[in-house]
């Protein structure tokens, strides 16, 4: 049963494309808006993070309901165990079904430690397996410990993966809980190391759940070198970083370099994906470039084929 | 195991003995005497602190286990002329010490102020005299049988029962800058080296906190 395209494209086996949209500290979610509209024709869907970093950001399920409202762009709601408790959780899952959300990605959610509400209680009554298979529950079995949901709520629930994880194989078995939990999808962290995505990939091949592949592209030097020096456990390659550099400083003129970004993107990426889709290791690609819409045709270009 | 407890602030105390005069200090010889909080080095801490302020010392005493309602019974009856002399009494002790002296005390002295000159930190496993750690946070519904004896609840700083999560790095959490093990890791560790990696697979349940969200006791007789 797909209760939205995302569950419909699941449901066929198509190749994905999502995107990302990640709303600030503000009540205006019109930049947000915007970004979601330019993206809108080349995705399925986009993510709506909620409060990376422990960072507080307008609520996610509120920016969800209104971008999805207003362009039309299906969402998927992130939501972490970070800030609500299970009854908390159960509440929202029902009023996102209300607001008219279909997909929700079930996340731990960065410490409130590492934010800007450092003195916040940090909840975790549940983690991103049992929220996922919460949302089973009242999704496929119409209630709440067994108490009955009268309108029961429909969406899909997808996990997180981390392939950068070292150990990789706790991080592989932890996959096979959230599967065991009922994972209808995986969205990947980001990644550029092409042996170890593979590895990765393999490793959760067996628990059948389709994945979708985090692609960070840059935007700019500065973007890159900054992925590179403040994500922890991600590496930008130093091949990339230079030639990303060298756009910087060869290209004077600003269009010109846009335009070499652009390409340079799809140079990386294009064999990349093609590798893994080689191997039947993706179905689909989550790109995290936020603040980056232009990106998108030459990402679609990229899952070609 | 020993309750781990810090001293607090001069400041803090004094504001909160700044309408008293005489004082009366109960110094813990038990956990809060290897923490270095009570004992005869707390007491003398506070003791000096005190008196160079001005304060009357009316009796400053160690007691093993204050927080003992027994204990502290029979020998606050022994010191009960100067008790009955003093404004407040510090507690340099844990917050259970505090409590019990102030459970004892209510019903002869329901106006003496019973101020605590430390903070309660955990549960603590002590490496050497000044490195506790926190293993424990008495959750009432023990894991270690299944985790390979590390505790998820106190070892990882999510308190997470399927871990580990997105903020482990090359085995290091996320919360204080990569520099704690991740407690998730080191169950993982532990129980490949057992042989026991099905048990890390297993998808466990949320936390009951059905029973221990709220006061709890332990009443068998």
């Amino acid at each position: 049963m797909a209760y939205s395209k995302l569950g419909e494209m699941l449901e066929k086996g198509e190749f994905i494309l999502t995107g990302e949209l990640e709303p600030e500290k503000t009540c205006d979610l019109s930049h947000t808006i915007q970004e979601a509209k330019e993206m809108a024709p080349y995705v399925v869907a986009a993510n709506m993070t909620d409060s990376p970093l422990g960072i507080v950001t307008i609520n996610s399920l509120a920016a969800s309901a209104i971008v999805q409202r207003e362009t039309g762009l299906e969402i998927i709601w992130q939501q972490t165990v970070r800030d609500v408790n299970k009854l908390g959780l159960a509440g929202m899952v029902m009023g996102a079904h209300a607001l008219g959300i279909r997909n929700v990605l079930s996340l731990t959610g960065d410490h409130t430690n590492l934010g800007d509400v450092k003195e916040a209680k940090p909840v975790f009554d549940l983690d991103s397996a049992t929220f996922v298979k919460l949302v089973r529950e009242m999704v496929d079995k119409k209630s709440i410990n067994g108490h009955e949901i009268e309108c029961p709520p429909t969406l899909h629930v997808g996990a997180a993966a981390n392939p950068n994880a070292d150990p990789m194989e706790a991080e592989i078995l932890k996959i096979g809980r959230k599967a065991e939990a009922g994972a209808e999808f995986i969205q990947t962290q980001v990644v550029y190391d092409l042996d170890r995505t593979i590895e990765f990939l393999r490793g959760i091949k067996k628990y059948g759940v389709p994945v979708l592949l985090g692609l960070f592209p840059m935007k700019s030097y500065g973007i890159a070198k900054g992925f590179d020096t403040f994500v922890p456990g991600v590496d930008v390659p130093k091949d990339v970083l230079s030639k990303w550099k060298g756009i910087k400083t060869d290209i004077t003129d600003k269009k010109a370099q846009k335009e070499a970004y652009d390409q340079a993107n799809y140079e990386f990426f294009k064999p990349f994906i093609t590798e893994l889709k080689s191997k039947n290791l993706l179905d689909g690609v989550h790109c995290m470039a936020v603040h980056y819409p232009r990106i998108f045709p030459k990402l679609v270009e990229v899952i070609k084929g | 195991m020993v309750v781990i407890t810090t001293k607090k602030e001069v400041p803090e105390v004094l504001e909160a003995l700044k309408d008293v005069n005489k004082i009366a200090i109960i110094s813990c010889g038990t956990c809060a005497a290897l923490c270095q909080t009570g004992g005869t080095e707390g007491l003398k801490y506070w003791s000096d602190i005190l008196e160079e302020k001005g304060y009357d010392i009316v009796v400053g005493a160690v007691i093993e286990e204050v927080c003992d309602n027994r204990v502290m019974k029979k020998d606050l009856r022994k010191m009960d002329n100067e008790i009955a002399e003093a404004d407040a009494i510090l507690t340099a002790s844990c917050g259970l010490g505090t409590q019990s002296i102030v459970e004892v005390l209510s019903n002869k002295y329901p106006k003496k102020p019973v101020i605590t000159a430390n903070d309660t930190q955990f549960m603590g496993m002590t490496e050497r005299i000044g490195r506790f750690y926190m293993r424990c946070q008495g959750c009432g519904d023990c894991l270690l049988n299944e985790t390979g004896g590390i505790c998820p609840i106190a070892t990882c700083a999510k308190g997470l029962m399927n871990g580990p999560c997105g903020g482990m790095v090359n085995g290091k959490c996320e919360v204080g800058n990569y520099e704690r093990d991740c407690g998730w890791v080191l169950i993982y560790n532990r129980l490949k080296e057992l042989g026991k990696l099905d048990l890390y697979t297993k998808l466990r349940e949320p936390r009951d906190w059905s029973e221990s969200g709220h006061q709890r006791e332990v009443v068998f007789r």
